[in-house]
């Protein structure tokens, strides 16, 4: 139907008629029955609120619920509005706190307390005092003391009645307070309940709508579980004891049944025991690990301790030259110059052999585990939690069962590191491999490559920038234990550091401490300016 | 030749967890496609497909996106394998081969052409085409020397040692298409090749292309979605309509006779002056209106647009002649319905 035929032309063909916008009548009828159908009770008052609310053209249409003022969270747990209910029980239980320091709240009490005690040390000493004059000696020191502690009596006083008068201003602004979320309350209600009614529209089954007793109740629980407690423990000058701490020991006991006994200490002794037996069994294991480790550790400790310094240093500033070119081997030669001249040569050299060793050996097993990862969903989900968990657990609780089962010293150290550099040479190795397009690995499989060499071929090289960046994020992690490492008895600059914190030596603390920060530049610039080459080629 | 390179013979493809249990039902039942959708969860792909390609011809299969063609194509390598059916390369059953076999088939004797290309961004566009050589273990001096061969005849001679991001697409396509020839295959799958590229690319490539195609006698799997290339490019046609094969014939055959309503409207806005041949509309020549003596004479193999410059001279009809005989003749209602595309 075409716009330029006439209404009557239309009409006639019984085709959509073409109305202005001005023109457009508010089907009110069937507004009102959806009105109705979402509140259910007291229904007509909603329609005139929400018909107001829709025509209203301000921000804040001009109504006021009456019942949700009076009645406050009771109304809003009723209706299901509960967003309301929860900020507006908070707000009224912090006014109702006022009002009931004020009534009955003793604000001084702890300063009267205090003046009496401050009276009774005068008191004492006045009579040792009378007890020194009538022994021939000179009371003035105690005549002093008392008098002197008699003031401080009096000023408490004083401050507690101050606080005691405040008791007043502290009632009127809990009830000011109080007056002015009620009033927000009814101002506010309709229209969050009109916001409420047009979510209902929308998802009529998971939205909350009609006036529910079920739901008055249990908003009436929630104020009464909340309320009278909260409202006593902060009014009430000494409450009961029980309600400020969480009665631990006596839960424990009625438990356990054993007097010097908590669920705390049996679950520790039992934990322990556990560990313990593990540690044993699995001793071969470990030491098998520790081994390990330790080879790795020895063979780079050899390469850059054993061989002479001269040549270590010349080998890294070269390194340095030619994957990140002059700027970053000039940056090189001096930050090395500063360690050898301070004497940190061979701690330095330490350091970098544990953390190699640790990163050697997380790519060596991150790697194979983010290919695989990257071409199973399901082992990547299963995975994802204990690398998330691997990342978020503090250093200082892995700690202690690494103690346990692999002793100290640097191998363990080690270990405690690949825990924390691990995940991100896994996760992006695997996002690599998933990024990989499926037409080119495709493409190679039509071509007659077998699985093997579609990996080889397709799948790592165009991965390969993802998994070096894992390789370098893997670096840097590593390198940002080496000082919690030394708490297990690693070694290397981490361990200059601790002894230095240990003795508060601010001096060679701050000195280690620039060391521990050029090794990391050095390696951070040589590897990134390694693999921006790489990427550019 | 007319041996046939490529056979197959009532493929399925069922896509879905219960694939196998879906297959027997509609073997034994006659399921339609909804049927199977609603009772097992599973996506026909393609239905009962059977065609035989033989030696040289580009067998166009031509259908919309979802249509099917894609998967069907890729059962010709096995890059998906079929739920019911035979599928035959140089009467060898494909699906019996186990891994090792179907390597070597489709490193020796099957090219395929995608259509994004699919060349490996970090190698140079010499070791793209020689690729499929690569892992047949052929010596890197063979490699080259083939790779650049074939360089050559998709005019890519002096771009060997470029990285692909720094060619056009059009150029892309060619390493895509010289790397298919590279292991001078018998089968050429080309999947939509031509479809990502800009229409005027697009015709230079499908020229070059067949002229390619002819010269070097390869038997070729042409996909498209676009009508007028299929019929630019193939030999025979296939239109493929929701995972089924609707009609297999020439061009001519598909304009003239379409099979059912859905071809007659993609066949609609065809021209048909070069496609449609005398043979095709002429008459008997015992109903031809008087005597034919000295009216014009076109061969049965001459095209509406051939006839049309006869009959624009000459009152009387065309006589249709095969092997130097009369054999029909045209008149300028025949022609003219013709142009409209043989209606009657």
């Amino acid at each position: 139907m075409s716009m330029t035929e006439t209404p009557d032309a239309a009409q006639m063909d019984n085709g959509p008629v073409v109305t202005a916008a001005s023109d457009i009548q508010v089907d009110h009828a069937a507004l009102d029955a959806s009105i109705e159908t979402f509140t259910q009770e007291n229904a007509g008052y909603y329609k005139r609120a929400f018909h107001r609310i829709h025509e209203s053209t301000s921000v804040f249409p001009n109504t006021f619920n009456v019942w949700a003022a009076l009645a406050g969270p009771f109304w809003a747990a009723a209706r299901g509005v509960w967003g309301m209910f929860w900020t507006f029980l908070i707000l009224e239980i912090i006014a109702w706190v006022q009002i009931g320091r004020g009534l009955w709240g003793n604000p001084g009490a702890s300063l009267l307390e205090q003046a009496e005690r401050q009276r009774a040390r005068a008191d004492e000493f006045l009579d040792r005092a009378e007890a020194a004059k009538a022994a021939g000696q000179d009371p003035d020191r105690f005549e002093k003391l008392a008098t002197n502690i008699g003031r401080a009596a009096d000023r408490s006083i004083e401050q507690a009645t101050a606080l005691n008068a405040d008791a007043l201003n502290i009632m009127l602004v809990g009830l000011g307070l109080l007056a002015a979320f009620k009033l927000i309350q009814g101002l506010y209600a309709n229209i969050a309940y009109e916001k409420q009614y047009s979510k209902w529209r929308i998802d009529a089954t998971s939205v909350e709508s009609g006036f529910n007793r079920r739901r008055a109740g249990i908003g009436a629980a929630l104020v009464a579980a909340i309320a009278p407690l909260t409202i006593y423990k902060f009014t009430v000058a000494s409450p009961l004891a029980v309600l400020n701490e969480f009665p631990e020991k006596p839960i424990s006991h009625s438990i356990l049944g054993v007097e010097n006994e908590t669920l705390f200490t049996r679950l520790a002794s039992w934990l322990e025991a556990k560990i313990d037996a593990a540690a044993v069994a699995g001793a071969d294991v470990f030491d098998g690990v520790t081994a390990g480790v330790r080879s790795v550790l020895d063979a780079l400790t050899l390469a850059l301790n054993g061989t002479p310094w001269p040549v270590v240093m010349t080998v890294i500033v070269v390194t340095a030259w030619r994957a990140a070119g002059p700027r970053v081997a000039i940056f090189t030669a001096a930050a090395l110059a500063y360690i050898a001249l301070l004497g940190y040569w061979e701690i330095a050299m330490e350091t970098v052999a544990l953390v190699g060793a640790a990163v050697l050996i997380c790519v060596v097993i991150g790697i194979p585990l983010g290919i695989w990862f990257g071409k199973s969903k399901r082992a990547y989900n299963a995975a994802e939690p204990i690398l998330d968990l691997m990342q978020t657990l503090p250093a200082f609780v892995y700690l202690i069962p690494i103690i346990a089962f692999f002793g100290t010293g640097n191998p363990p150290g080690i270990l405690a590191t690949i825990i924390f550099g691990m995940p991100p040479v896994i996760r992006l190795t695997a996002l690599g491999m998933r990024g990989v397009p499926e037409n080119i690995k495709e493409a190679a499989t039509a071509f007659g490559a077998s699985r093997g060499q579609v990996l080889r071929d397709v799948e790592i090289p165009l991965a390969l920038p993802s998994i070096m960046a894992g390789v370098n994020q893997t670096i840097l992690m590593c390198l940002s234990m080496v000082v919690i490492i030394s708490l297990i008895g690693g070694g290397g600059l981490g361990k200059t550091i601790l002894e230095s914190l240990q003795y508060a030596a601010k001096g060679p603390g701050l000195l280690g401490g620039f060391a521990i920060l050029f090794v990391a530049m050095v390696m951070d610039r040589i590897v990134q300016g390694a693999f921006r080459q790489d990427g550019g080629r | 030749m007319t041996e046939e390179v490529v056979k197959l013979s009532n493929v399925w493809k069922i896509f879905g967890a219960r694939a196998e249990e879906a297959m027997s039902a509609v073997k034994s039942e006659g399921l339609t496609k909804p049927q199977v959708l609603e009772r097992f969860g599973c996506v026909v792909g393609v239905q009962d497909a059977s065609f035989e390609v033989p030696r040289g011809e580009i067998f166009c299969i031509m259908g919309l996106s979802g249509s099917g063609k894609s998967t069907l194509v890729r059962h010709v390598n096995r890059l998906i394998e079929p739920t019911s059916g035979r599928i035959e390369i140089l009467g060898r059953d494909i699906s019996a081969m186990n891994a090792r076999e179907l390597r070597k088939v489709r490193a020796q004797q099957i090219g395929m052409v995608f259509q994004h290309m699919a060349l490996m961004p970090h190698r140079s566009v010499r070791d793209n085409v020689a690729y499929p050589l690569e892992i047949r273990n052929v010596p890197k001096s063979k490699r080259w020397a083939v790779s650049d061969h074939v360089l050559g005849l998709v005019d890519l001679t002096g771009y060997e040692d470029r990285l692909p991001k720094e060619l056009s697409g059009g150029m892309q396509q060619r390493v895509g298409i010289a790397r298919a020839l590279a292991s001078d295959p018998e089968i050429l799958l080309m999947d939509e090749p031509f479809s990502a590229l800009d229409p005027l690319i697009r015709l230079q490539l499908q020229d070059q292309f067949k002229a390619l195609v002819a010269q070097l006698q390869k038997t070729t799997l042409f996909i498209t979605h676009d009508l007028d290339e299929a019929i630019r490019i193939g030999h025979r046609i296939a239109i493929m309509k929701d995972g089924i094969i609707v009609q297999i014939g020439t061009a001519e055959e598909i304009v003239m006779n379409p099979a059912d309503d859905y071809v007659r409207e993609f066949v609609q806005g065809i021209s048909k002056l070069k496609l449609v041949k005398a043979h095709s509309i002429m008459g008997p020549l015992d109903k031809a209106p008087g005597p034919l003596g000295d009216a014009p004479r076109a061969d049965a193999g001459a095209d509406l647009d051939q006839l049309i410059d006869l009959s624009a001279e000459t009152a009387s009809p065309v006589v249709i002649t095969a092997n130097g005989v009369d054999v029909g003749y045209v008149d300028k209602t025949r022609l003219l319905r013709g142009i409209q595309g043989g209606k009657q």
